[in-house]
């Protein structure tokens, strides 16, 4: 198991900033999703070993987070998402040093800097300085001083942030390459909900602090809500309100669809029921694949 | 530039938990500063004192040839404790150390901190206090360069010119209070580098800061104690509390009316305050912001 968190909880004073949450991630690449303040720092500070939960127990890697914080360092790897370097030094030896602090002998993180640099497309800029590269390289070489150790967990916080459409591409295409092939675990802290749709399997959605859904993304989509795309003739705003009356989702798109969200405990025949209580014809009705995007909006009570 | 020109393979290799956690740091700081010209001017300037004294000994040795020198005074150059005292308190090595405070140490973690490296350090398996000793070691290393170095081979040139243990059996206790001295200098303008170092993010600032702190006790003791004569408000200057222990240390009469313990209380007090604040400062749990 790659991680098994049982019942955590935290609280930064009076603020709970995590509540009873369990989880279990296999292996493969992970989206950890969540609005703002929903405890996904958190939880990452307690995995990484920064903060020992209050409640609750959990392992990293067969490591225990309680315990074995300094070894959980070092078998995993971790991508900030801030722009982070150090002034006065090239690629090779920014990759090299940091190889060096996670415990690899010093001639070995050399020569790891410079596979890994080669690696993340920077082999031909490895000498430059880290301050004259663009956001994109620096994006890289985050992403090179995170695996230069050769972690068997990666921890990326908004590893596509800033970046161009180019850009993103190349380091969702490197990060699906690492956790596809190269049988490094991921997990991917991002509010860009399409890049977790392109690389992840599977999601944790964490809202207020607790767990909101957690599975495979394809199996949740299926059961949390199916969405139906609707065409209707009649007033819209009156079958409308009578399906948020209900607790269903409604959103009209620009193109004069209404896209309904059926919780899945709901009958398609209470649609239609609807429909004729309120005068409306339904002129149009196709079952629509749900994004990601529907699924966190749905999980978290938001637009 | 295409991506993946070459594969990712996997390090065979062990990684293991390094005796000394801190060194790599220490190292890489070292090493960074020493690349910074103007840090450079000013480390080498510092050994200018060291040079003048070192050329004392060979000449108090050598007096007869220089004679006509000293006027027929035989004591203008008589190395003993005083003639260290006279190094290590000098005004001159105290400004150069605060300067390379200054010039160097201001950048040691306000650079970290303006480049977010701080997720980095944390984020592998080092602890706060190898953070924090990896870089005050970096200070103590030029620090112990500029005090503890020139002090042993003072003593250590002193008995090769004058051919004799008589120095050292004179005086037994002279190598422990360079040691001593030295120590407690490297600990104090250590953590008092790095404090200002994490109080902000801006390098330039925190430069003016380790001057201002250390100019302006000085003055403010100068003018409290001018116009009151009382030499308890000495204790505000930094400079005269480390002459003060400076003379305590090589058994010589303080420059002021105080005893020496209460100005090595004072530095102990801030050099306590210095590692409270930066051990507030640096936090490993902002790794994850």
């Amino acid at each position: 198991m790659m991680i098994e968190v049982r019942d955590l909880h935290f609280s930064y004073g009076r603020i709970r900033a995590l509540e009873g949450v369990s989880l279990s991630l296999n292996e493969g690449a992970v989206g950890l999703l969540g609005p703002n303040g929903a405890g996904k720092s958190t939880l990452l500070r307690i995995l990484l070993g920064f903060l020992a939960p209050q409640k609750g127990e959990g392992r990293v890697l067969d490591y225990d987070i309680r315990r074995e914080q300094a070894e959980i360092r070092r078998s995993v790897g971790y991508m900030p998402e801030d722009d982070c370097w150090i002034a006065g030094l090239d690629a090779v030896r920014f990759v090299a040093y940091f190889g060096e602090l996670s415990g690899m002998p010093r001639r070995e993180a050399i020569k790891r800097a410079h596979d890994v640099l080669f690696y993340v497309g920077l082999g031909e800029a490895r000498y430059r300085m880290i301050e004259t590269y663009s956001i994109g390289m620096k994006q890289r070489l985050k992403l090179a001083q995170a695996i230069v150790h050769d972690p068997r967990l990666l921890f990326l916080d908004e590893p596509t942030s800033n970046l161009d459409p180019q850009g993103r591409k190349e380091i969702l295409e490197l990060i699906k390459d690492i956790s596809s092939a190269k049988n490094i675990q991921v997990l991917i802290s991002s509010h860009i909900l399409p890049d977790i749709e392109a690389v992840c399997s599977a999601v944790v959605i964490l809202n207020q602090g607790r767990l909101a859904a957690e599975g495979n993304i394809q199996s949740l989509r299926e059961l949390r809500f199916r969405l139906y795309e609707t065409k209707i003739k009649g007033d819209g705003g009156v079958f409308r309100n009578r399906l948020e009356e209900n607790g269903w989702r409604v959103e009209e798109t620009e193109d004069g669809l209404t896209k309904i969200f059926l919780p899945e405990e709901a009958n398609i025949v209470d649609l239609f029921r609807a429909a004729a209580e309120t005068g409306v014809q339904i002129r149009h009705l196709v079952r629509s694949r749900t994004s990601l995007e529907d699924l966190f909006a749905r999980t978290v009570g938001v637009d | 530039m295409t991506i993946r020109e070459k594969g990712y393979s996997h390090w065979d290799g062990c990684l293991s938990a390094r005796p000394r956690p801190w060194w790599p740091i220490t190292r890489m700081g070292i090493g960074l500063m020493l690349k910074k010209k103007p840090f450079r001017f000013f480390y080498y300037g510092g050994f200018i004192p060291a040079l003048a004294f070192l050329i004392g000994i060979y000449i108090s040795e050598r007096i007869e040839d220089f004679r006509y020198l000293t006027r027929g005074s035989q004591k203008i150059l008589e190395v003993n404790p005083a003639y260290f005292k006279a190094y290590f308190t000098s005004d001159f090595l105290l400004f150069m150390l605060v300067v390379l405070l200054a010039v160097g140490g201001a950048g040691l973690i306000s650079e970290d901190l303006a480049s977010n490296s701080l997720q980095l350090y944390f984020s592998r398996p080092l602890k706060k206090r190898d953070y924090l000793f990896g870089k005050a070691a970096v200070l103590a290393f030029f620090i112990l360069t500029l005090t503890l170095i020139p002090g042993l081979f003072f003593v250590v040139f002193k008995l090769l010119f004058s051919g004799s243990f008589n120095f050292l059996s004179a005086f037994p206790w002279l190598p422990l209070s360079i040691i001593g001295y030295s120590g407690l200098a490297t600990v104090f303008f250590s953590l008092y580098g790095l404090c200002f170092s994490s109080l902000s993010k801006n390098r330039r600032y925190v430069s003016l800061l380790i001057f201002a702190l250390y100019l302006l006790s000085d003055l403010l003791a100068s003018i409290f104690y001018d116009n009151s004569k009382n030499p308890v408000l000495t204790l505000l200057s930094l400079k005269i509390n480390l002459q003060q222990v400076g003379a305590g240390i090589f058994k010589q009469k303080p420059p002021f009316p105080v005893p020496w313990l209460w100005s090595l209380f004072v530095l102990i007090v801030l050099a306590s305050a210095f590692l409270f604040f930066l051990r507030r400062k640096v936090r490993g749990v902002e790794v994850v912001k």
